[in-house]
């Protein structure tokens, strides 16, 4: 594992600490389909959320929001319709299917973790 | 949830009704419209969410399908903005369509990002042809109510922002506008604009003009620069009969399709004076595009249309006006449809004797080449002038006119004489289809004028030596009736045929 794959990991585990905190259930995490991946796949409630794990060393190559940009949404929405169709039960009693963005800063000590609900849908 | 708003659609001056459905489901979260949206209608979307959250609604993270139906009439423009949010609020729950057992009311309406209702183009044709159809009332801008409560029988509710629209919707309608009073409006409305009295001397001109107006003759007006041949067109509303309420619901309509109704004004009050500049292009001026929409002769609809230096115009542009000038009305073909923009109009051109504009004055030397003469006014072809009945000379005022003090006669008087001349003619033409004897067929020229022998005489010398065409010939008689009924009387006779053989002045190529 190289160090940028060691900081993602951490992330994603600070990540996945943080929604866990505040009352998401972790359906799943690090989905590969074909070539792609889903981060966390969390549940809370009547939402269900398909969570992109972004990590920044720094401030200095723009905030970890930016970064998804318009290719990785569409990505992130293919991947998130496949695993849907795959699995229609996961939508029982579900209202409302969000695509989150949690951007932790690693910059900091404990690292700074924000999360960014419904941060973009299927049409951009 | 499945939620369904009515609407209507315009497509040139004609509304159709359009159902906007919203689908709301669990889903991976998108927005979508189909229904052969245009791109004002994709951009909808990013309106319906910014408004619907700035008015404290709650836009759900699903999947949203809104489709307007039916799926093969192309959906132009922002009017389906509060149809298609009140369809998403319906289907999420967060509002409720009173209208079930009491008839439905469609919406109209393009929001602003933070919720307001901005009016739409067209209200007035769509509130016609939703009232056509038993509609019972329409939920819209309320920039747009004064003008949609021209319809008598359609229950008009305005909204100053989405949420009141949802308010309204709720109550199954709510408060509903007050009818217009047309006749109040059209008696406060601003008068006919300049008035004639203002021109000094051009006695000649003012006497062809009025004759024109009373018949509806078209007229070309030719003369120096400066010598007020604008001054003059401009007038001509004014002595026009005043716009009865039909003919002002008639020219508001196209008004209002057009985007150029002022938004303090619901109704167009004066016959409309239009006077494109000599580059327009000929969709400029007789309408169409990719979204048609009606050109010049149509805004001048019931009015005049005023082109100043006619030659000047693109071939294309003045060939184009040949079919609305002899039909009254303009047809636009595209590939799903056809539409047609009414306009009947008086025509009023003017134009230089030559480019220079001096030939033929008395101060002036004309310095064009004469060749240049000739292709100057070679420009306008047999077939245009032939629509254009009456064609003068307008010189530059005599300094004695310019001198004199007595006021002219105004506007209001030439309007009487021109009013009650059409009326005669309206008696006459009962049942040919026409209302002016401009518009008269050959067969009825033949059937309902009756000249007298003198008249027949002169008539018949001209004929031989001004080697006159028969359609000439006919375009006489027709200018010499009009200037019978001015006159007052039933018959025409040798007067009358010799002041419409003044009229057909030098003009280009006689036909």
């Amino acid at each position: 594992m190289n160090a940028r794959q060691t900081l993602g990991r951490a992330a994603e585990d600070a990540a996945a600490r943080h929604l866990q905190e505040r009352g998401w259930r972790l359906l799943a995490r690090n989905v590969r389909i074909g070539r792609g991946e889903l981060d966390i796949i969390a549940r809370r409630g009547p939402v269900l959320a398909f969570v992109e794990v972004k990590a920044r060393r720094t401030g200095t190559c723009g905030t970890p929001e930016d970064a998804v940009d318009p290719r990785k949404r569409r990505q992130i929405a293919r991947l998130a319709e496949l695993w849907l169709s795959a699995r229609p039960w996961a939508l029982a009693g579900v209202s409302d299917v969000r695509f989150d963005i949690v951007a932790v800063d690693a910059g900091s000590v404990p690292c700074r973790v924000r999360h960014l609900p419904a941060a973009f849908t299927c049409d951009g | 949830m499945l939620a369904r708003i009515a609407s209507e659609a315009l497509s040139g001056l004609e509304g159709h009704p359009v159902e906007v459905e919203a689908d709301v489901v669990a889903a991976a979260p998108a927005f979508s419209i189909v229904g052969l949206p245009d791109a004002a209608v994709q951009e909808s979307r990013e309106r319906v969410r910014a408004a619907i959250v700035n008015s404290a609604f709650q836009f759900p993270s699903r999947r949203i399908t809104v489709n307007l139906a039916p799926a093969d009439l192309r959906k132009q423009g922002p009017s389906f903005d509060l149809p298609i949010a009140l369809a998403f609020l319906v289907a999420t729950g967060q509002a409720t369509d009173g209208c079930d057992g009491r008839g439905r009311i469609a919406a109209v309406g393009e929001l602003g990002l933070d919720g307001s209702l901005r009016p739409v183009a067209g209200a007035l044709a769509l509130a016609q042809s939703l009232r056509r159809r038993g509609v019972r009332g329409l939920l819209l801008p309320a920039a747009n109510a004064a003008e949609a409560s021209l319809v008598p029988g359609l229950e008009v509710y305005p909204g100053r922002t989405l949420a009141e629209a949802v308010v309204q919707l709720a109550a199954g309608g709510g408060e509903a506008a007050p009818p217009a009073d047309l006749r109040a409006l059209l008696r406060g409305g601003p008068g006919d604009g300049p008035d004639l009295s203002d021109i000094a001397g051009q006695h000649l001109a003012k006497r062809a003009l009025e004759i024109a107006v009373a018949g509806a003759h078209n007229i070309l007006m030719t003369g120096p620069p400066g010598a007020g041949k604008t001054m003059l067109a401009r007038r001509i509303p004014g002595i026009m009969p005043p716009l009865t309420a039909a003919e002002a619901i008639e020219v508001t309509r196209i008004f209002s399709v057009a985007g150029l109704l002022p938004p303090e004004m619901p109704l167009v009050t004066r016959r409309p004076f239009r006077a494109p500049h000599h580059t327009v292009s000929s969709v400029g001026l007789v309408g169409g595009g990719g979204t048609p929409r009606p050109g010049e002769v149509s805004l001048a609809h019931l009015g005049v249309l005023f082109l100043d230096e006619f030659p000047e115009f693109r071939l294309s542009a003045l060939e184009a006006l040949r079919q609305p000038l002899e039909d009254g009305e303009i047809t636009i073909s595209r590939r799903l449809t056809s539409l047609t923009f009414p306009a009947r109009i008086m025509l009023v051109a003017a134009m230089n004797p030559c480019p220079c504009g001096y030939l033929g004055d008395r101060e002036h030397e004309c310095t064009c080449p004469a060749h240049r003469v000739r292709q100057y006014a070679a420009r306008l072809s047999g077939p245009l002038l032939d629509r254009i009945d009456l064609r003068i000379d307008v010189p530059r005022v005599a300094p004695r006119d310019r001198r004199d003090p007595a006021p002219a006669e105004a506007s209001a008087e030439v309007r009487a004489r021109v009013v009650r001349a059409r009326d005669a003619q309206l008696r006459r033409l009962q049942g040919t289809g026409a209302y002016a004897n401009a518009h008269m067929a050959p067969r009825d020229v033949r059937r309902l004028c009756r000249v007298q022998r003198d008249g027949i005489a002169l008539l018949d010398r001209a004929y031989d030596r001004l080697r006159l065409s028969a359609r000439a010939c006919d375009r006489l008689v027709k200018v010499a009736q009009t200037i019978a009924d001015l006159a007052g009387t039933e018959t025409i006779d040798a007067g009358h045929i010799s002041e419409s053989l003044s009229y057909r002045a030098r003009g280009a190529g006689e036909s």
